[in-house]
């Protein structure tokens, strides 16, 4: 809830300027809805920008994976051993 | 696996790069221009410089609304069967 009051604060605030900037005089009033508009694209095309460059340099680290892939299957190994010990000293001590 | 993912980025990127030139153009050079340059013919009358960013704003909204929705109704399903 803190986030969106935030976010709508935000909003009217950029609001509020913009209005103030076209009644002054310094924001042309025949771009009264194109600049909002083209800055609110340019924002997306920045966001979709930064993904992209973001995905391009994502390290994937392959030596981590594959020392962490050895590690679990040494877990698995590890653990089915521990199980079927535990198995077979309770099939001991129930069957005498 | 990871040149998938240079590749999406990579498009990504090429994607967010044209959009931005081509409104760049549209919205701030394009009336700079005279009305009979050759150049007016690959862009669109400015009225759709508005229309077109509103109505995909109002899609992505929209779509987002009814996801949202979707997914609170799942929960509730789930809830309930539980």
């Amino acid at each position: 809830m803190k986030h969106i009051v935030k976010i709508i604060t935000l909003l009217v605030t950029i609001c509020a300027l913009w209005m103030g900037l076209l009644q002054m005089s310094f924001a042309p009033s025949s771009h009264t809805w194109l600049l909002p508009i083209y800055f609110t694209v340019l924002l997306g095309c920045y966001g979709l920008l930064m993904v992209g460059v973001g995905l391009m340099r994502l390290p994937t680290c392959p030596r981590e994976a594959a020392l962490l892939q050895q590690f679990c299957m040494n877990l698995e190994e590890a653990s089915s051993s521990y199980a079927s010990s535990v198995v077979s000293a309770l099939a001991g001590h129930f069957g005498s | 696996m990871e040149l998938a993912d240079r590749a999406v980025g990579f498009l990504l990127s090429v994607i967010s790069l044209s959009i931005f030139t081509y409104y760049t153009f549209w919205v701030i050079i394009l009336p700079f221009v005279d009305t009979d340059h050759f150049i007016h013919k690959y862009f669109l009358p400015q009225e759709y410089a508005i229309l077109i960013p509103i109505f995909a704003g109002v899609v992505l909204l929209s779509f987002l609304c009814l996801f949202i929705g979707f997914v609170m109704l799942k929960s509730k399903k789930k809830k309930k069967a539980q």
